[in-house]
């Protein structure tokens, strides 16, 4: 295994993607047995797989022994995270997880595209498997949604999620720590704020014009203060680690 | 005088070879397609380089011990390390015809091999699909136009 050398301000930046893609995974995982229909059960339980596989593979890049990336992440200080606040809140009905599930897939490669060039070979690589895995989770997540914005009941309830997640998404984008150095480095091809608009329209095409304001209203707490959900969730993330640290897996 | 002590890469091959999937007792990994390369050096040091069907594979640690321990007990073997690539990326067309009988007849599963339609594996005909999530995270679900049974089916 080549040994990570990488400069402490491209760690933090890969941190971030990483610790998002890790709790997205884990909060889609925590539908497993209970989703409405047995379709979304095992679609969010492979979705949320792949994202536990994509921050794994992160992991791996920033660690320097990718024996450690349990450890790394089950026995980090909640300060120690850089995760975004749409993937620390808990979003307790089915049309918010769904509504998130849509809002994060629409925006995860736009993320990747940004290491297509990337002068970190393994990144480009990497990018290119996970974009590949990515295309089934916006198929997914826009074939249900599409159809259930057919249906009076449901749309009002999607629409009332989307504006509550709206503004989360706003602060994924926002304020990477690290990113200058990232993107002077030619890790990654730009800021991701700046596709932000992209996203958008995305956003836009489906549900139709939303009220402009919630575009520009974020939750901002650059990654570093931790979403008030997030202590329970990680206490429910290292349950089983905790049992017994030292086991192997 | 030939004084080389180490395994051959036919001899690895044919270990790697007796490893079966965790999901699929009686399928070889290799025929699956997940052997890229074997390299073996004069003093017995092998290393394996195999490609995940998923990022997210929960299997890939029993495999790669699975791998190492048949190659271990190789004569001539004397180090064995057994990488997970992240290139190429795994597509069902690794899959050899052998293992995609074996599926079929196994364990009903059809493998969705590019550009050709799905064939529902009890009576051929063709199917439709439903989802592209399964109960596994690489299979996705189909419905067969004929028996109208779900009919699971191996993706990338």
């Amino acid at each position: 295994m080549i040994k990570s050398v990488l400069p402490s301000a491209i760690k933090e930046y890969l941190l971030a993607f990483a610790d998002d893609e890790h709790l997205m995974g884990q909060q889609h995982t925590e539908w497993i047995g209970i989703a409405p229909f047995l379709e979304e059960d095992m679609a969010f339980a492979s979705i949320g797989q792949d994202e536990l596989g994509h921050a794994s593979m992160l992991y791996a890049l920033i660690l320097e022994d990718s024996s450690e990336i349990d450890a790394f992440i089950f026995n980090r200080k909640p300060e120690e995270w850089r995760s975004c606040q749409l993937v620390e809140s808990n979003h307790r009905n089915w049309e918010e997880a769904l509504i998130r599930h849509w809002c994060y897939d629409m925006a995860e490669d736009l993320r990747w595209e940004l290491f297509r060039e990337s002068s970190l070979a393994e990144l480009v690589l990497i990018s290119e498997r996970a974009l590949k895995e990515e295309k089934y989770h916006r198929q997914h997540a826009d074939a249900l949604v599409e159809n259930l914005l057919t249906v009076p009941a449901s749309k009002s309830r999607l629409m009332k999620a989307l504006e509550e997640i709206v503004p989360e998404v706003v602060e994924l984008f926002s304020s990477i720590p690290g990113e200058t150095e990232a993107i002077s480095s030619g890790l990654v091809s730009g800021k991701y704020c700046d596709v932000f608009s992209t996203w958008r329209l995305r956003v836009e095409n489906r549900f139709g014009t939303l009220d402009p304001k919630l575009f520009t209203t974020s939750h901002h707490q650059s990654r570093i203060k931790r979403h008030s959900d997030f202590a329970p969730l990680y206490g429910r993330i290292r349950e089983v680690f905790l049992l017994d640290p030292k086991a192997v897996w | 005088m030939n004084v080389e002590i180490s395994a051959s890469v036919q001899d690895i091959h044919a270990v790697v070879e007796t490893v079966n999937d965790p999901e699929y007792p009686g399928i070889s990994i290799v025929d699956l397609g997940l052997l890229e390369n074997i390299k073996v050096n004069k003093i017995g040091e092998v290393v394996i380089q195999l490609i995940p069907t998923f990022s997210g594979c929960p299997a890939l640690q029993i495999i790669a011990q699975d791998v190492r321990e048949v190659t271990e007990k190789l004569s001539g073997v004397k180090k064995v390390d057994v990488v997970w690539l992240n290139s190429p990326v795994w597509n069902v067309n690794r899959v050899t015809a052998k293992a995609e009988k074996e599926l079929s007849e196994k364990f009903t599963i059809a493998v969705q091999i590019q550009d050709r339609k799905v064939k529902c594996p009890r009576c051929q005909s063709e199917t439709t699909i439903k989802s592209h999530f399964g109960p596994s995270r690489c299979r996705s679900v189909h419905v067969c136009s004929g028996c109208n049974e779900i009919v699971e089916t191996l993706r990338d």
